[in-house]
């Protein structure tokens, strides 16, 4: 009764029910005892009645016409009390977004007929676009990261149904915020213009707008958003208990152990709900490295190491092989990309007449393994050699301790004690140096201030360092900024308007109490750490279709990617030294070629548990204990999920009814003009 | 619904209008009596009809004495007689004839007294009789407007109810009355033994013979529905029928060809035929539609 009908009537409903037709059948063969009436003679009706004898059995038909007709009734009366309907999505309103997911998640071949989530999602809108009425307009938005207009608002069906087939899946996160706005900014068109405090409504008239959202919900709610005139409904597509075995992270990096060692590692995720092994293999290039074998309990997380002794260089790309009994419904995260590079160390110049505690600061374990630290004394600022030096870009970040160099060099720079020899930071006549600055406050949130405390540090001399436009004042005081930070071009100069170690008369004296603080140290693994990945690192993980910016020293003009696929395209460097690709919807590893050489290579991956964890979100139902699809929160808003096996029911039982009147009706003419067919 | 119409037969008015009438008859019959219409016989009248020889015993007041004048030949003149008519109105009084508004019998009776009148009037012998009629009842033949009252009141006896097939009571009829003249039968004609052997009697009898078949607007158009079950009013016979569209057309050509077939079966052999609605006025039948036959002028 669950399928085609639905039982409305109890056993004793039914009962009754079952006794009208006997009781039909009944009171026609109680109308037949004929009423009696003499007349003169049945000499002509004999006859009459003998000519109609001769096709008896369709006369006998005519005759019982209200029998079938009554019994029709009650048939339809009934068939109409059962509720027939069939699966199908009723439409109201007119006009419609159908917002569809093409995440990463939504390739999940967990679909009816093991077609994909898309595949899904798309037939359902294309059984939509079918009941659009003639006056009922849409428009479909396609969105990953990025909301994507496939179709603006038409009538036209065709349009419709063809860009809806042009909607290929995407490996990217899903961000429905921004599908949202794309589609408020269609359905409520100017709402409040505000300007200069004059608030200008708008004057269109409001139309309600149904949006159907065809998603698996991996995502969280969008909050602070007001939907307006748009209806939201949900539609989860997926079931409950899709498996998914996923790499959620592949990176290399230097072994903790020994530092010259290249280690591969991969975390893979059993999204499950039994424990599963699984054998990772790595791969380089098209040869195969290593291979583990992980047992990863039901939803947890296994990470594989793998050491890879006498590889400097290449394509790194780790698979995972499925065991069997495992139905792994999403397989675009089963492999993973990473590029191995042949390591090269941030190189930093420390430019110091001598200064202990800053040396030793830079000369930790730790600090080795970011950068290599060159040292100088102040006097090679007068070589030729240096000169070009600071042309060439050789050094990633340069420290001035308690010098200036004579112009700013083509690096990072960090400055102690003295103010960088722009205009933009003298700014005017030399400052004296003021005393005994308060530190009040610093910018906490800051990677270079990142768990660095200052509350206790006393400074004795200091010079403000005010920043130019465009940068930032890290540490403020009572007397001004005293360590600033700015831009310049694609550098970042650091000033500490104090120094560390002053020179007076008796020779070298702390002129602050920070190096015996555990700050000072933070504070430059800060600055290595900052400086050092600022160069681009290789270990960077980039999404697919984010924007990948790369650091190309020295690189002009135009330069060639190679995607993934095998596709390539030209691009244009933007300023020297730097690429900013887009086109990076693709998994896998891209190069970067100059003059048919490679010369940088980045690999994009998914590495979103979210779209990995392709199970629907479930709450339970409190009172049945049911599995229910997790709604939707927009705002304020709860968008509850439509069950996915029986969107709406396209009920009949109104035009059973009607056809019932109708028959109820032709009886009725029939009783009393007599006329039988 | 049998109605006994309590209303005379004939209305004064109406009276008056028959008055102006005579019953015609295309053959010329011998009558009894010296009467208004020319009979077969050669008698006195105006009329010349021939001349004869003379023979020993004829009335000399007839000879043609201009003729002896000239051919010295006794001839006599003959006159072509006028006399009466015999006029008998045969009413079939069954049971099916009680039914409808008025009964198809008053109608009957009411035709019957109106062509009687006529006959009355005109100095005819009229006589009235019923199918069912035995020998004992049948009432003497009148002749002369004095009897129109006895003869009204011989109509009004008349009760339905007889139980007699058309042929027996036509033959019975014929055996009666072995004088010619005009013969009126006035009947439903519903027999379910079939008029035509009752019709062949007259045609053998050669009477100027005119068949008027009443029937009601009930049986011309019946107004029935649902199923009933009918019943013969006269043999009890039941017919069980379901009121339909096609049943009711299929009725109305059944009564079509019936009607049309006693026409043609009577034109055939020189019966008048008359088939009278009994909602049609008698006046009206008798002005009109009889006169258009030739049964009166």
């Amino acid at each position: 009764m669950e399928g085609l009908f639905r039982d409305t009537l109890g056993p004793g409903g039914w009962f009754v029910l079952g006794l009208i037709p006997p009781a039909i059948f009944a009171l026609y063969f109680l109308k037949l005892k004929r009423q009696a009436v003499e007349v003169p003679s049945t000499y002509l009706w004999h006859r009459a009645i003998e000519d109609l004898h001769v096709n008896s059995l369709w006369q006998r038909l005519r005759k019982s016409l209200l029998l079938f007709l009554q019994l029709l009734l009650i048939a339809l009366a009934m068939l109409a009390l059962l509720r027939p309907g069939w699966q199908g999505e009723s439409l109201t309103g007119q006009r419609y977004i159908f917002l569809i997911d093409k995440s990463a998640s939504m390739s999940a071949t967990d679909g009816l007929q093991g077609e994909s989530r898309l595949a899904d999602a798309k037939q359902r809108v294309a059984a939509l676009i079918d009941q659009l009425e003639s006056d009922m307009s849409a428009m479909i938005i396609a969105f990953d990261e990025q909301p994507d207009v496939v179709q603006e608002f038409t009538d036209n069906h065709r349009l419709l149904r063809e860009s809806l087939e042009r909607i290929e899946p995407s490996a990217g996160h899903t961000d429905l915020r921004g599908a949202l706005e794309l589609a408020d900014g269609f359905a409520n068109p100017g709402r409040v213009m505000s300007e200069d405090g004059k608030r200008e409504f708008e004057v269109t008239e409001q139309q309600q707008v149904e949006l159907y959202i065809f998603s698996d919900g991996r995502f969280r709610g969008v909050e602070g958003f007001s939907l307006g005139n748009l209806q939201p409904k949900f539609l989860p597509m997926g079931s409950f208990a899709s498996q998914n075995m996923a790499i959620t992270a592949f990176n290399t990096r230097q072994s903790d152990e020994r530092p010259e060692l290249q280690q591969a590692f991969a975390k893979v995720e059993n999204f499950s709900e039994r424990a599963h092994a699984v054998i990772v293999e790595l791969y380089l290039e098209q040869q195969l490295l290593d291979a583990v074998e992980l047992k990863i309990p039901a939803g947890d997380v296994a990470a594989a190491i793998f050491n890879l002794p006498g590889v400097s260089e290449g394509k790194l790309i780790a698979k995972l092989v499925i065991p069997s009994g495992f139905e792994d419904k999403l397989s675009i995260d089963n492999k993973a990309y990473a590029v191995l590079e042949d390591s090269r160390d941030a190189r930093v110049l420390l430019v110091t007449p001598g200064n202990s505690v800053l040396e030793v600061a830079l000369s930790t374990e730790r600090m080795k393994r970011l950068a290599k630290v060159d040292k100088a004394s102040p006097d090679i600022m007068k070589q030729a050699d240096f000169k070009i030096q600071m042309q060439s870009e050789v050094y990633d970040l340069m420290i001035f301790d308690q010098c200036v160099p004579p112009a700013m060099p083509l690096a990072s720079t960090v400055f102690v004690g003295r103010l960088p020899p722009q205009e933009e930071w003298s700014q005017g006549p030399a400052q004296e140096s003021l005393f005994a600055p308060q530190i009040i406050d610093w910018q906490r949130s800051h990677p270079l201030l990142n768990l660095v405390e200052l509350g206790n540090v006393q400074i004795a001399d200091t010079l403000l360092a005010k920043p130019p436009l465009g940068g930032r004042t890290l540490v403020d005081s009572t007397l001004g900024p005293l360590v600033a930070i700015a831009p310049r071009d694609r550098y970042e100069d650091v000033v500490l308007g104090f120094e560390i170690v002053g020179k007076d008369g008796d020779g070298a004296t702390f002129n602050t109490d920070w190096p015996r603080k555990h700050s000072f140290p933070n504070f430059w693994f800060n600055v290595l750490e900052y400086f050092s990945r600022r160069q681009g690192n290789a270990r960077d993980h980039h999404s697919p279709g984010s924007p990948v910016e790369l650091r190309l020293a020295g690189r002009t003009g135009t330069l060639e990617v190679e995607l993934p696929g095998g596709t390539r395209r030209q691009i244009e460097l933007a300023s020297p030294g730097q690429l900013d690709f887009h086109e990076t919807s693709e998994l896998g590893v891209y190069a970067v070629s100059d003059k048919g050489k490679v010369v940088k290579s980045f690999a994009v991956n998914l590495f979103d548990r979210e779209e990995s964890d392709i199970r629907l979100q479930t709450k339970q139902d409190g009172e049945e204990g049911v599995q229910l699809v997790d709604s939707l929160s927009i705002g304020y808003v709860d968008v509850t999920a439509e069950l996915s096996t029986s969107p709406v029911r396209r009920e009949l039982w109104k035009n059973l009814l009607l056809g019932a009147l109708a028959v109820l009706i032709l009886e009725w003419y029939i009783y009393n003009r007599r006329v039988y067919v | 619904m049998p109605v006994t119409s309590e209303s005379p037969l004939l209305s004064p008015e109406l009276m008056a209008r028959l008055e102006r009438l005579e019953l015609v008859t295309r053959k010329v019959f011998r009558g009894r009596m010296k009467g208004e219409r020319r009979s077969k016989r050669k008698g006195q009248s105006v009329e010349f009809a021939d001349f004869r020889n003379y023979v020993a015993g004829d009335d000399l007041r007839l000879l043609d004495w201009n003729l002896y004048a000239r051919l010295d030949k006794l001839i006599v003149k003959l006159f072509l007689e006028e006399e009466d008519l015999h006029f008998y109105t045969l009413i079939d009084a069954s049971m099916s004839m009680d039914f409808g508004l008025p009964t198809k019998l008053y109608y009957a009776k009411q035709l019957a007294a109106a062509l009687g009148f006529i006959g009355l009037a005109r100095a005819d012998r009229v006589r009235i009789e019923t199918l069912g009629q035995g020998v004992s009842e049948r009432g003497p033949i009148l002749r002369g407007r004095h009897n129109v009252r006895r003869m009204m009141q011989q109509i009004e006896a008349i009760r339905p109810g007889e139980q007699v097939s058309l042929t027996e009571g036509v033959k019975n009829f014929c055996l009666r009355n072995a004088g010619r003249g005009v013969v009126v039968l006035i009947s439903d004609l519903m027999d379910k033994g079939g008029y035509e052997t009752a019709l062949k009697y007259f045609v053998s009898h050669q009477v100027d013979c005119f068949v008027i078949q009443v029937l009601s607007q009930e049986e011309l158009d019946p107004d029935v529905k649902g199923d009933l079950k009918l019943v013969d009013c006269e043999d009890q016979d039941e017919a069980e029928i379901t009121v339909s569209a096609p049943l009711l057309s299929r009725y109305k050509q059944t009564l079509n060809a019936f009607t049309s077939g006693a026409q043609d079966f009577c034109s055939r052999r020189g019966i008048h035929y008359l088939l009278a609605n009994n909602r049609v006025p008698v006046d009206d039948l008798v002005a009109s539609h009889l006169r258009r036959r030739g049964l009166v002028r």
